[in-house]
């Protein structure tokens, strides 16, 4: 008697444990959902090398669960040979605390900064950004018109993954100023002047009349591997005029330098680069925060006995680090400062 | 001794027994000399004297005598006969008598219920060869608390049954949900979002109640929004089982897929005549409402926040200026302190009476009920009266045949006030108004006046009828029929006068009627061979439903004035009427057999199959085939334990099978056909594009795996019951858009499935032996329930819900719990400017956008995952969280009787759940725009963020110039430090809630005697006393099945009640 109900009560344990234990493999695992039909939007990238560019928002991820792991393998030539160049680590720039516009020195912008280790092209990890960083110059990395690189791109979630072949990487040659004329296929200049972005109320000395922005021109010009920026202006005959003749310019507020030296030919910053140093909006730069903002002004009597404020400005962004000049060569008529 | 199936078959066996016992001991009896011994029955509960105890000699089977109305008594016996008590419900109780002739006999309750009938599957069963897992309740358990809806009283007291009383609004049914959730398709969005309820089926005196259809749910219908629940007095209940399992729920098949609740009323069963007079006086009171700053205070406050936060000093002057409110302060308009609460909210006194009359025995036994509940809701303009009138007779000339009549109406009646019964906008919407505004008056807030002076009226009548034929021609085999007839009707009259309506007066008139016919035809046969030692059952039946709903609508605008409703309104453009497209007629019928067999009640095994078709059911596949299995061990009749001092009661069951739930309508299969335009000057018909038929549309089928085991211990000191399940629900409705190049918009289809799994235990202590004089019984029961997605529609893993005006969206995918929230990932505050992430690229700090224009991220905003790394906060950076259904839940109940003292503690949990706490958010949103007048709550308990370095909770909910809109339809782009959804809002939902304190006094029976009056109880009740909680909230339970907490939700009352029970 014992020996049955002892083989029925481990019938009844059985399948007990078996209804208990058995459920979850039923169960359809917890996993992220990846559309095969999540791809990329763009798939020639062409960064402007010597300044950090970040190409985003270049994936589609149809219905597929985010975050999404982006990696880049296979980085090639066009033709197929491996680029050291883009896969050895290089020392690069990178902030790790936020710059405002109200730091009072050099050191304390540098401060902001560090030197780490990148590739010189890059993917974000999750956000599938690709990045060039500003280190990478035309010396190192080949620049169009070579064909530039290729490289595969590995998407993947815990749900699934796909490559993406034979992306393309052309990068232009460094601009390193905006506005420019230079052709980014070549780095030779197009010829053509730069203008200033604004310009209000100056007259020339010899005609009595407005100047137009094309009356004047822009020069950019590096004149060393330091870290300032100054500011020139020159007459029709290439003369310097001094610069407190902009008597209400607001020098200190210029650019985000520091130790201004003023002399009678020119006006000159210590300055941290690239220029600006964020695309953020700061009193330095213009609404956006994309451009440095420089405006000289004066004023005098003009015709008729009322006083007239004249305004030059220029929207400019330097990317390499240097002595720069930025020079304004009136090259039609001088700028009146006298009272009419 | 047990038996099997029918009490057909017990009385047979048991007068054979009767007729060989007096054979044997006849002759013995008569030697004996005779004593006159006397004696009182008591009930050990209260002491008081229990009448109409049969009193059994040793020496005869024979019914001997039986107590009086005071319960004393008399008889002739042998001196050395043992006398036996028996006492329905009651445990038997045997004394001998070795001479004495004064006996005090203390009966107790019988509360292992093992020889309980329970009515399970059209059969009367003892709970020893019940196969399923069942939970059973007395009336009397959940008899002393006064609710409109009998539902609530259910919370707490069986383990699986996860009760949530998210309204509180008066006539409005919980929300109910047996082992888990049964459905996942949600209706509405954000705020509005409504889980689509899957209900049990509720069964009852045999009469299918399905509560899943829309009329209980006002916000989706214009119907009087009453729950058949709530037309039930609570009073008239005897006892109501709770199927669970699938074998339990078997012979419900066509609807049981979300269980079954059977409710029996009760039945005569005492040959005198007894009358019980129950009443209840209660007085709600609204529960704690939310603080808000008044007046001057609130004027401050204002002012400061847009001085400190504005641009500058000249631009927050003019902004002041041009806020008459703000400037204009002496403008007897604007200069109030009104408490928009105390308007909307009232305490009420609430009465309830109930009267039962019964009387019979097995043969012809009669009940009558009448009950009044009359409760006026919390909220001003709203309440719940209901009359109702029921009867039961049972006609039993022969053992051979019986007839039972059922028949009961009930009238509900609600106001709404300016809501649908689950939710008060207008009340919402006045009560968050600003402090300095006048009060509700002809010149403001019409919103919040229409709450107090919209004049409606809104009926629900309902009428069951049912009868009951039962011949059993041979022994054993039996032919039985029941109908039943159940008829509702719901009437709303809204009137709407000129001056809250643009000074247009208007009338809305709804009227509903749901008719449900069924009828089934059973026969059973039950045989028991080898004396008891193989038992078979077995029974075939067919069954029946015809359903029919139909409401009508009219709409009569531009009446002539307010005090003349009618009769037309001058405006045919905005005026109209007629019947409703939510129309239906279907049916279900059904064809079913079972088959049972036991060995010794020992081993039990029972296997049932059925057809159903539904007319909601594609053509493709009329017919849906539901197997059930269930086996038993009752393993304390094995020799090895059947003298085991501690083990009284030990079973074992197993079972499987399959229910389903007809879903959809008639339309969704077969397409709907309507006029369709003129074709060469005649009308045509032709099919809605909007909907494309499928004709393999199926019911939504439920399969359940459930092993369970019982185990009464040391004398039924300890009884435990423990259940485990998997429920597999397939085929759930999902409607799904089709590609555009069809000439249809969209399918329902089956694609959708989920699984539940969990554990359920109900344990009961009774720590004092039956000694004592103190009864002590101590319970607890709770349920641990998993659910996971397992099939979505077009085989996707996972599907986004959008989230609507709160972007709250809802994410469905395999392998995790249904209605997962998407939210952003609140990570804290950031204390200072440096603590905000830099892109180390370009050095731009973390931002998100108003827009197209960037805003970065300071000191004293929140600071949420940057799940992409990108250093942008946007739509991509969401994830998964949260979970709105319980892990766990149930009750934990304490019941003291000393004498005639009673005290009983119910309390209910629910453990892991989380809610969206969106009235936090929305006081919070409220102090981004200083300008406008809504309501500003008190935030200072909050840890907010108030200068550089705090380390805070909250952010900064000051800096107004900064923030988005919260009204954007694109949220995704907007810098809004309280949103909705974010982590910061969601909130830990468990909760333990004191539920239910009831304090009771039987009066002895010496002292209501002379007054005519068997018994008198008097007794004192409170209910939902005081929720212990984490949530930061107003009630971690008053929030929608989807845990998101809304502050047009009615909140949940407290009651005070003090009662009397009389029966003479």
């Amino acid at each position: 008697m014992i020996p049955r109900n002892k083989s029925i009560a481990l019938f009844f344990a059985a399948i007990g444990a078996l209804a208990i234990l058995g459920c979850k493999k039923l169960l359809p695992s917890d996993t992220d959902a990846f559309n095969k039909d999540a791809g990329f939007k763009q798939t020639v990238y062409k960064p402007i090398l010597g300044r950090t560019t970040l190409m985003g928002d270049n994936f589609n991820i149809e219905s597929s669960s985010l975050p999404l792991t982006f990696k880049i393998v296979s980085m090639r030539n066009s033709d197929g040979i491996t680029s050291p160049e883009l896969l050895k680590p290089f020392p690069v720039l990178v902030w790790k605390k936020a710059y405002d516009g109200s730091e009072k020195s050099i050191q304390e912008i540098e401060a902001k900064r560090t030197t780490e280790q990148h590739t010189l092209f890059e993917v974000g990890e999750h956000s599938g950004e690709f990045i060039m960083w500003a280190e990478a110059k035309s010396n190192i990395v080949k620049a169009l018109p070579d064909s530039g690189y290729v490289f595969d791109v590995e998407v993947s979630n815990n749900g699934g993954r796909k490559y993406f072949n034979n992306l393309v990487l052309q990068p232009q040659r460094e601009l390193p100023y905006e506005p420019n004329r230079i052709n980014p296929l070549t780095g030779a200049n197009t010829g053509g002047s730069i203008n200033p972005s604004v310009l209000t109320g100056i007259v020339g000395d010899k005609s009595g009349q407005p100047l137009a922005a094309s009356d004047i021109t822009v020069l950019f010009s590096k004149v060393g591997e330091g870290n300032s920026i100054s500011f020139k202006f020159l007459d029709t005959l290439l003369k310097p005029i001094d610069p407190a003749k902009f008597k209400l310019t607001n020098w200190s507020k210029l650019v985000h330098g520091f130790n201004m030296k003023m002399t009678t030919t020119s006006v000159k910053y210590d300055a941290a680069y690239p220029i600006p140093l964020v695309a953020i909006p700061t009193p330095y730069t213009n609404t956006t925060g994309t451009r440095a903002r420089v405006a000289f002004a004066y004023d005098r009597i003009g015709f008729g006995g009322f006083r007239v404020e004249a305004s030059l400005g220029l929207d400019f962004a330097i990317f390499e680090k240097g002595d720069w000049e930025v020079i304004f060569w009136f090259n039609k008529d001088n700028p009146r400062f006298t009272n009419d | 001794m047990s038996f099997y199936n029918t009490d057909m078959t017990k009385k047979y066996i048991l007068n054979l027994l009767l007729l060989v016992t007096l054979a044997v001991w006849g002759g013995a009896v008569s030697a004996q000399t005779l004593i006159s011994v006397k004696g009182k029955v008591v009930d050990k509960s209260d002491g008081n004297g229990i009448p109409a105890v049969t009193i059994m000699a040793s020496t005869s089977t024979r019914a001997i005598g039986m107590t009086r109305d005071d319960g004393s008594f008399t008889v002739s016996v042998p001196d050395n006969a043992t006398l036996t008590f028996k006492y329905l419900n009651y445990k038997d109780v045997s004394i001998k008598l070795n001479g004495k002739n004064d006996l005090k006999v203390v009966m107790a309750e019988d509360r292992t219920s093992l020889e309980d009938i329970v009515v399970v599957g059209y059969a009367q069963k003892t709970k020893e060869t019940v196969m399923g897992a069942v939970t059973s309740l007395k009336g009397k358990d959940i008899q002393d608390v006064p609710v409109s809806n009998v539902a609530e009283l259910f919370q707490a007291k069986v383990p699986g049954l996860n009760i949530q009383i998210n309204t509180g609004s008066p006539g409005a049914a919980p929300t109910i949900n047996m082992r888990g959730l049964s459905g996942i398709s949600v209706t509405g969005s954000g705020d509005n979002a409504f889980l689509t309820p899957t209900s049990p089926l509720f069964v009852i005196d045999g009469v299918p109640v399905d509560l899943n259809t829309d009329y209980q749910y006002g916000f989706s219908s214009n119907g009087p929004g009453i729950s058949p629940l709530s037309l039930i007095p609570p009073e008239d209940i005897e006892e109501i089982n709770f199927l669970k399992d699938a074998s339990a729920t078997a012979l419900y098949g066509a609807q049981g897929a979300y269980g079954v609740i059977l409710i029996n009323t009760r039945r005569g069963k005492s040959k005198t005549p007894i009358i019980q007079y129950s009443t209840n006086f209660f007085f709600n009171t609204p529960p704690k409402l939310r603080q808000v700053i008044g007046g001057a205070a609130e004027s401050n406050l204002r002012l400061w926040e847009i001085y400190t936060y504005g641009a500058n000093v000249y631009s927050a002057r003019q902004s002041i200026d041009n806020t008459p409110m703000l400037a204009d302060s002496l403008n007897t308009f604007y200069n109030n302190s009104t408490d928009w609460q105390s308007i909307f909210y009232r305490s009420t006194y609430n009465q309830q009476h109930n009267v039962n009359a019964s009387g019979g025995d097995d043969s012809f036994n009669y009940k009558i009920n009448v009950g009044y509940y009359d409760e006026k809701g919390i909220q001003e303009n709203t309440g719940f009266t209901r009359y109702s009138l029921s009867m039961n007779t049972r006609y039993k000339p022969s053992p051979k045949f019986n007839v039972n009549l059922i028949l009961s109406s009930s009238l509900g009646n609600t106001q709404k006030g300016s809501g649908n019964g689950l939710l008060q906008t207008g009340v919402a919407s006045g009560a968050g108004s600003s402090s300095l505004l006048p009060g509700p008056s002809l010149i403001n807030s019409s919103a919040a006046l229409g709450a107090l002076i919209v004049d409606n009226d809104n009926k629900a009548g309902n009428i069951k009828t049912s009868v009951e034929a039962r011949y059993e021609f041979l022994t054993g085999l039996a032919l039985s029929n029941i109908t039943s007839y159940d008829y509702s009707m719901g009437t709303t009259e809204t009137f709407n006068p000129a001056i809250l309506n643009n000074n247009v007066a208007g009338v809305y008139s709804y009227n509903d009627k749901r008719s449900t016919l069924y009828n089934r035809a059973m026969l059973s046969f039950n045989k028991s061979f080898q004396k008891d030692v193989h038992n078979l059952g077995a029974y075939v039946f067919s069954e029946v439903y015809v359903r029919n709903f139909q409401a009508h609508a009219i709409k009569q605008n531009q009446y002539t004035n307010d005090q003349y409703q009618g009769p037309f309104g001058t405006s045919a453009a905005s005026s109209g009427g007629g019947v409703l497209d939510n129309y239906s007629d279907s049916r279900a019928a059904s064809l079913a057999g079972s088959l049972s067999y036991n060995y010794k009640t020992k081993y039990l095994i029972e296997a049932t199959f059925r057809l159903d078709g539904t007319s909601s059911t594609g053509l493709n596949a009329p017919w849906a085939r539901n197997p059930s299995l269930a086996v038993k061990w009752n393993f304390n009749k094995e020799n090895f334990l059947a003298n085991s001092k501690w083990l009284d009661v030990g079973m074992l069951r197993l079972s499987w099978g399959r229910n389903i739930a007809p879903v959809g309508s008639v339309f969704d299969a077969n397409g709907t056909y309507d006029y369709y335009g003129n074709y060469n000057g005649m009308p045509t018909t032709a099919i809605d594009f909007n909907n494309l038929p499928n004709i393999k549309l199926l019911p939504t089928s439920t399969t359940q795996y459930n092993a369970g085991l019982d185990l009464n211990l040391f004398k039924n000191r300890i009884t435990l019951t423990f259940d485990t399940y998997y429920k597999m629900v397939d085929n759930q409705l999902w409607e799904k858009n089709i590609t555009t190049h069809n000439a249809f918009t969209k399918l329902k289809t089956n694609e959708v499935s989920n699984v539940n799994y969990g554990y359920e235990l109900a344990l009961s202590f009774r720590p004092l032996p039956a000694t004592s004089k103190v009864n002590w019984t101590l319970s607890i029961n709770g349920a641990y329930n998993k659910e996971k997605i397992t099939a979505l529609p077009d085989a996707t893993r996972q599907l986004l819900l959008d989230g609507g005006a709160t972007g709250q969206a809802i994410l469905y995918r395999l392998g995790r719990n249904s209605l997962t929230n998407i939210l952003y990932n609140f990570k804290g505050v950031f204390a200072t400017d440096d603590d905000v992430p830099v892109n180390p690229a370009n050095g731009t700090r973390y931002h998100t956008f108003n827009g197209a224009v960037p805003v970065y991220f300071k000191a004293g905003d929140p600071y949420y995952a940057d799940i992409n790394g990108d250093y942008v906060l946007d739509s991509k950076d969401m994830v998964g969280a949260g979970n709105s259904q319980p892990l766990i839940n149930g009750g934990i109940s304490n019941f003291i009787s000393y004498q005639g003292f009673s005290l009983n503690v119910i309390m209910a949990y629910t453990w892991h759940r989380d809610i969206l706490n969106n009235p936090l958010a929305s006081s919070f949103q409220n102090f981004a725009s200083p300008f406008s007048a809504n309501n500003l709550v008190p935030i200072g308990a909050y840890n907010i963020w108030r200068q550089s370095g705090d380390i805070a909770n909250y952010p900064n909910p000051y800096d107004y110039l900064r923030y988005g809109n919260y009204g954007a339809t694109d949220k995704s782009t907007q810098f809004l430090p309280f949103r909705y959804n974010q982590t910061l809002f969601q909130e830990d939902g468990s909760y333990l809630k004191l539920a239910t304190v009831t304090l009771g006094y039987n009066f002895k029976p010496q002292l209501t005697k002379r007054l005519g009056i068997t018994s008198l109880r008097v007794f004192a009740t409170a209910n939902n006393i005081h929720t212990f909680s984490f949530y930061s909230g107003a009630d971690p339970e008053n929030v929608s099945s989807l845990g998101r907490d809304n502050s047009g939700g009615y909140p949940v009352r407290r009651t005070y009640a003090l009662g009397l029970n009389i029966q003479l």
